[in-house]
């Protein structure tokens, strides 16, 4: 069984394989073990309501519970920019027209803005490539509508998504190249790394900070901007039935979108529903049983998260087998907050 | 003999017939007749010092060959002091992208728009039978403008603009016009030096972008020919050079030439004009000479011979004594050529 729980001490290893593999563009997960056993440190304070509000971040490990081994990892970062800047470019539109000698012309221009510091990000999905299967990619991701749903207070009203642009297989961005390279003399997985691991001094440094006219791009750059990766596809699908939009920031390296919604606007969490439980020691999912349902115990230091059938659940009440209940790890009195898989 | 004086009406054809010959572009001097007359009005009231012309004053000079009474060249100065026409130019920053830590270290170019330059009298209009190009004729009629500045000099700007022709393709685009401004008039070059040339600022304001440019970011072309002149203005380069002129920051907003600047008083005309009396004489030997007499209106200069002594007089012929309209016995600026 698949069961969410916060990330603990010692999960690092999972975590340094996971950042090896998860390739170039996924900045939040650095093949950098200092800054993952920090990034689980301020998780596990986090769930322990022990870390300042403003700089919490939680990381959500999945774990195989017949194999004990983690699979996958998500995040909710509450509140980013707080520590570094937080930068995008936001697309505008800028027209310019005379009337006296009948001209109209409307062009896009790149704007970088620090808009977004202070707001929640949904980030670091990863999940191992045996573990993609299933629904374990939608619990993955899922699990954190949840914890939202659940701790609405510890978030910010608008939630975000970085999506990864648009790279080819060997990592090259066009983007990039008709941008950032020119200014940084750099790799765009170098920079993209260095950024990632919180050298965001870098963007200071180097990054154009004044408006950028997309006609001096490459039409191949112009053509990946808010353009997701084709990996990243399925998570942009699953973010847009969500009620993710993308409202004109992307990503100052690759230009990849920013997915963006209020808290109040997310499908699962609109939908999350508190449902009371009894526990059947006679009932045993069947394997291979379609399952349609999240559930968690509501609670933030154990917060776990597992699937639930369709047929677990009925008029507001759901039926748990013992396993599920203790993945769960239940309290005596308590509810579940369930929500529905797919729409 | 050939002198220069202030433009009058029936210049027109002469100048419509200079402009027309002259390779560069010449945006003072449009080439539509009405407009041209109506440049020519402008001069005319301007030497006429009319006080309802108010600021934006435009001397309009030819170089008229008395023996024929041909037109050989045209030049001019504008006041550029109006407040309500600012004169627009991009001006070439360097920043430095560098990380220590990364060991990185990028000069980037960024152009600003900028209105610094407006209240610097522009000399402008500059055109002469291509035949006369590099010549002392050529030499005459630009530094005619400065000699007057020099008898006048209470009415000019402290500091002086000269901007260059940029570089053109043979079918007069212009790359930097190609990579920028195109993108926000939606139109040629041509056309738009057109429209700026005849209509009011407003459009600049209009269509302009206001935001810094990135160098780099420009096409490559563009970046090639950013400050440079065109080949045709390589003279009036060179002359301006000898003058004082220096290149600057500065750029043309449309075709990205050159923008030359000089402190009026350190130009060679204003360093090396003197005050003689001057005398009517027979002159049979001597250097050629820019003088120029001190009437406003009726502003003539003129190339004389003359040997310029110890003494306090100076001799000039009849004939030029008369057609620059010298009178015997007071004193007027002359330099050597």
């Amino acid at each position: 069984m698949m069961v969410i729980r916060p990330i603990s001490d010692g999960d690092l290893s999972a975590l340094v394989g996971f950042a090896k593999g998860s390739g170039v563009g996924v900045t939040t997960l650095p093949d950098n073990p200092e800054l993952l056993e920090q990034k689980i440190f301020n998780s596990v304070r986090s769930f322990r309501r022990s870390q300042p509000k403003d700089r919490c971040n939680y990381v959500f490990a999945m774990e195989d519970t017949e194999r004990s081994a983690v699979v996958g990892v998500s995040a909710i970062d509450a509140n980013v920019g707080r520590e570094e800047v937080w930068y995008n470019y936001r697309i505008c539109k800028v027209v310019h027209a005379s009337r006296e000698i009948g001209v109209h012309t409307s062009n896009k221009m790149l704007y970088m803005t620090n808009d977004l510091t202070g707001v929640s990000e949904l980030c670091t999905l990863f999940l191992d490539e045996r573990a993609r299967h299933g629904n374990n990619g939608r619990l993955l991701s899922k699990c954190r509508m949840l914890f939202l749903a659940e701790f609405r207070e510890y978030f910010s009203e608008k939630i975000i998504a970085e999506m990864r642009g648009v790279s080819d297989q060997n990592g090259i961005s066009p983007f990039w190249e008709s941008l950032g390279k020119r200014f940084f003399q750099m790799d765009f997985s170098y920079a993209d790394y260095q950024v990632g691991s919180g050298n965001k001094e870098l963007v200071a440094e180097l990054m154009p900070k004044y408006p950028i006219y997309l006609f001096f791009l490459s039409p191949e750059a112009r053509e990946a901007i808010g353009q997701t990766h084709e990996y990243t596809r399925p998570a942009l699908a699953m973010l847009q039935k969500e009620g993710f939009h993308f409202n004109g920031y992307v990503d100052i390296f690759d230009a990849g979108p920013v997915m963006e919604s209020f808290v109040e606007d997310i499908r699962a969490v609109r939908e999350s529903r508190i449902v009371s439980y009894h526990i059947d020691d006679a009932y045993e999912p069947s394997l291979g049983e379609r399952t349609d349902f999240v559930a968690s115990n509501r609670s933030m230091e154990h917060f776990r998260a597992v699937l639930l059938s369709e047929s677990q659940v009925a008029a507001g009440h759901v039926r748990l087998s013992s396993k599920q209940a203790d993945a769960l790890r239940l309290e005596p009195v308590s509810d579940l907050r369930i929500i529905p898989l797919r729409y | 003999m050939h002198l220069v004086r202030p433009c009058t009406h029936n210049d027109v054809s002469s100048i419509e017939s200079l402009v027309r010959d002259n390779h560069a572009r010449i945006s003072s001097l449009p080439r539509k007749r009405e407009r041209l007359a109506e440049r020519i009005e402008q001069s005319i009231r301007s030497f006429q010092q009319d006080a309802s012309l108010g600021d934006g004053q435009f001397f309009l000079f030819v170089l008229e060959d008395t023996n024929t009474g041909q037109l050989l060249g045209c030049s001019g100065i504008a006041m550029n002091n109006e407040p309500k026409r600012p004169f627009y130019n991009y001006r070439m920053d360097e920043m430095i992208h560098a990380s220590e830590r990364y060991d990185v270290h990028t000069p980037v170019s960024v152009l600003h728009l900028t209105h610094e330059l407006t209240g610097r009298n522009v000399l402008c209009s500059f055109a002469v039978r291509p035949y006369l190009v590099g010549s002392a004729l050529f030499e005459l009629i630009s530094r005619a403008r400065l000699m007057f500045m020099r008898q006048f000099a209470a009415s000019f700007s402290d500091q002086l603009v000269v901007e260059l022709q940029g570089v053109y393709g043979d079918e007069g685009q212009s790359a930097f016009w190609d990579s920028l401004g195109r993108n926000f008039f939606n139109m040629d070059y041509a056309s738009a030096e057109y429209h700026v040339a005849t209509k009011s600022r407003t459009l600049l304001a209009e269509l302009m972008p206001v935001h810094p440019i990135y160098v780099t970011l420009l096409s490559k072309q563009a970046q090639a020919i950013l400050g440079k002149y065109d080949e045709s203005a390589t003279e009036t380069h060179n002359l301006l050079q000898r003058e004082g002129f220096k290149p600057s920051p500065y750029i043309d907003i449309f075709d990205g030439g050159l923008v030359m600047l000089a402190r009026r008083d350190k130009t060679r005309t204003f360093q090396e004009a003197c005050v003689k009396t001057v005398r009517t004489g027979s002159v049979e030997t001597g250097l050629q000479h820019i003088i120029c007499n001190d009437q406003f209106e009726n502003f003539r200069c003129g190339m004389v011979q003359l040997t310029d002594g110890l003494g306090e007089i100076l001799r000039v012929d009849e004939a030029a004594m008369s057609q620059l309209r010298l009178d015997d016995g007071n004193e007027y600026y002359f330099a050597k050529l």
